[in-house]
């Protein structure tokens, strides 16, 4: 007997299963690359990464200042949660930086979200998903660090290594294009970032060989305009740094997984790389290992590296330089800050790469020491198979790849700082693509660890203020002209800080950690601070004390009361 | 391959004997992706079709394992063949694709999946997921040469 059926419901897309409205005022249609040139002459707007090109982390708006931030309470919270099962299933967590603009927020999620916000009270306006396999190579967990808008589209790097332009007006796919090689361990967890036609992008991958690359994409058709590789092919400049009989450029890292600074009158990137791989076995890989655990000055025109600066020479610690290269100005000089994994701030001429300056930010390191020259010389490493060594700072670093700030209205830079070290011990594989490559066992300290913010003189380098917690500081910091830092913690609390002194202000507690970049906005006179928690990712590497912690997933606005 | 099929083959049939293969016999609900495997059909126009069917008192899809020859367009038919209500939310390029299937219901979704993976799908109603009705899409294949690394071909595991 044949059975009968009857017709199904006919499918819905999820989104269309709640509040969302499904469009967006069109904001963004003429958010030019001359807007986002002079991003800080609209301080109510937070339309590229790091609020400007040149990285800072600084807001003009100073509306909640030292005097009322006190006062400071949610304005609205953006929850989604998870559902089902997803790449990374104990990892998720918010690591974005939300843009905004005229009043709306764009900002990512993990496993290929994107949300777009009416950034006054959080409603949904529409949302995009991307699929992502269970089976992505994903070394730092479900993550993802913001999208980038210009033109009427949003930008998104997924964590199966593509590139996606979206109708910033109801995030519809405009167009896709494969920017990476998920089979070999790839993968993309950048927040991309226009430069004049283009978007943008680094590659993710670094323990598992992959050979790192920068991307340029034409943002009206997605077409790809020029790659950069970080590591050179055999008789390319730089391929001196390798050995000349081995294979081992072919896995050589050097991914480019955190967004660059631009300087529009030099042309030039600054964007940061990644470690070597594997990434403590480096006998496999003898030589400095250009350009990995560098800052290297890319042309955006046709994607040639024009000068480099190694802040890690043959790396075995997991030092990657992907943090940013803040942009400044002293006596007429063109400068660039970066404050390293290995625990050294360095200072360098951003016109050709000098060292300037480069001293310790972190109390604790051993695993070398570089002088005032930038000599580098190392002391505790992993040499001997199966012999373990304890290093500071540990393979997340004194800092991680969260982000330092400046204020130009103190001259000081501000540092999250963590200080915590690690066992390892070399443990040689072979390397099979789409296998993880490190080459050692790992153990991050879970005890006797501290962190700080700490405020550094763009002048000098020194120490200004400290304000020191318990626990390693692994989220961004923000600063404004109100003449605050803020600050939040793997505890779960935000807090504000005299940027002058490092006096504490406020708290809030979020109820999950923070690990992600807060940015400031303004809609109809109104000031408001958003900040993305969740605690999650590579919390095994950077603070596994903490591996117990919350893992929210929400971003808390905030803002004084209105009158 | 042969060795593989073997060990597949015992496998299942450990899986049979300890009763992991049916509801509330070895445990409370059935092993996950124990529901079979089948290959999506390509058509002439690329896209690929599979028909998918709910069992009765099985709570599982059958086949809980769908194979995809390649990224692209995915039609899934489903054949609600139980006494209870389910659904299916199915990951897609834009947004999830989510369906009631009522008892005795037929319907149909079509997704599309760029890239070599497998995604998971399920039914996200009370009763069901726990106890088994979670699927798989897999997606074999590369990506295009042009997204490749500019390097000789290296070994796999």
């Amino acid at each position: 007997m044949t059975q009968e059926y009857i017709d199904a419901p006919p499918p819905v897309a999820l989104g269309n299963l709640s509040a969302t409205t499904g469009d967006a005022p069109p904001v963004t249609k003429d958010l030019t690359y001359e807007r986002i040139l002079d991003a800080r002459s609209e301080p109510h707007n937070w339309i590229t990464y790091y609020g400007a090109y040149d990285g800072k982390r600084f807001s003009p708006l100073d509306q909640i200042n030292t005097e009322n931030v006190k006062r400071l309470t949610p304005a609205f919270v953006f929850q989604s949660g998870s559902s089902g099962l997803h790449a990374g299933p104990s990892t998720y967590s918010f690591e974005a930086a939300p843009l905004v603009v005229d009043g709306v927020m764009f900002v990512s999620g993990w496993d290929g979200f994107v949300w777009c916000l009416d950034a006054t009270n959080g409603q949904t306006l529409w949302q995009y998903k991307h699929a992502i396999p269970f089976d992505v190579s994903l070394c730092c967990g479900n993550v993802n660090r913001g999208v980038a808008v210009a033109e009427g589209k949003v930008f998104l790097a997924t964590l199966n290594a593509h590139v996606v332009a979206l109708d910033a007006e109801n995030g519809e796919k405009i167009w896709d294009t494969t920017h990476g090689d998920v089979r070999a361990g790839e993968s993309a967890t950048v927040a991309p970032l226009v430069v004049k036609d283009m978007v943008i992008v680094g590659s993710s991958g670094g323990e598992f060989g992959v050979r790192g690359h920068l991307d340029a994409y034409n943002i009206e058709t997605g077409e790809r305009v020029w790659r950069c590789y970080m590591v050179p092919k055999p008789g390319e400049p730089g391929s001196e740094t390798w050995p000349d009989d081995g294979e081992a450029w072919q896995r050589g890292g050097g991914n480019c997984w955190v967004t660059g600074t631009y300087d529009p009158e030099l042309n030039l990137l600054y964007w940061g790389t990644g470690n070597p791989a594997p990434d403590f076995d480096g006998e496999v890989r003898p030589g400095d290992n250009l350009y990995t655990d560098s800052v290297v000055a890319v042309n955006p025109d046709d994607g040639t590296i024009q000068w480099h600066y190694q802040y890690t020479p043959h790396d075995l610690w997991d030092y990657d330089s992907n943090m940013e290269n803040i942009l400044f100005e002293q006596d007429g000089r063109k400068l660039l800050g970066h404050f390293d994994k290995n625990g050294y701030f360095f200072v360098l001429d951003r016109t050709n790469g000098e060292l300037v300056r480069v001293t310790p930010f972190v109390d604790r390191i051993n695993w070398g020491e570089i002088d005032a020259e930038g000599n580098v010389t190392t002391s505790v490493y992993p040499e001997k198979e199966g012999e373990e060594v304890h290093f500071y700072p540990g393979p997340a670093g004194g800092k991680e790849w969260t982000h330092a700030c400046f204020n130009p209205e103190t001259e000081l830079f501000y540092c999250p700082v963590q200080d915590t070290g690690s066992t390892i011990a070399r443990r040689r594989r072979e390397f099979k693509e789409g296998m993880p490559y490190w080459g050692a066992h790992v153990i991050v300290d879970s005890e006797d660890m501290k962190g700080s913010v700490t405020a550094f003189s763009a002048s000098t380098s020194e120490e200004v203020w400290r304000w020191e917690t318990d626990l390693p500081m692994c989220a961004s910091v923000l600063t404004t002209a109100g003449d605050l830092v803020f600050a939040g913690e793997p505890s779960g609390y935000l807090n504000a800080l005299d940027a002058r002194t490092g006096e504490h202000l406020w708290r809030f507690q979020c109820g999950s950690g923070h690990h992600s970049s807060p940015t400031t906005y303004s809609v109809d006179g109104r000031q408001y601070i958003a900040v993305p928690v969740g605690w999650g990712a590579w919390v095994e590497g950077f603070l596994p004390g903490m591996m117990g912690g919350p893992h929210g997933s929400a971003i808390f606005v905030f803002a004084l009361p209105e009158e | 391959m042969l060795v593989a099929r073997a060990r597949e083959k015992q496998l299942s049939q450990v899986v049979s004997e300890l009763g992991l293969d049916k509801q509330n016999k070895g445990t409370i609900g059935r092993l996950l992706n124990h529901g079979g495997i089948g290959q999506a059909e390509e058509g002439a126009d690329g896209r690929m079709k599979i028909q998918v069917r709910i069992p009765e008192d099985e709570l599982t899809y059958s086949p809980s394992i769908t194979v995809m020859p390649h990224a692209g367009e995915l039609e899934i038919e489903f054949f609600n063949d139980d006494t209870n209500t389910h659904c299916a939310q199915v990951p897609s390029n834009g947004d999830y694709q989510w369906i009631w299937l009522p008892n005795g219901s037929r319907g149909k979704v079509t997704v599309t999946l760029d890239g070599p993976g497998y995604y998971w799908y399920g039914s996200n109603v009370g009763n069901d997921e726990g106890r088994g009705l979670m699927g798989t899409i897999v997606v074999m294949g590369d990506v295009p040469e042009e997204a490749r690394l500019d390097r000789p071909a290296q070994p796999r595991p």
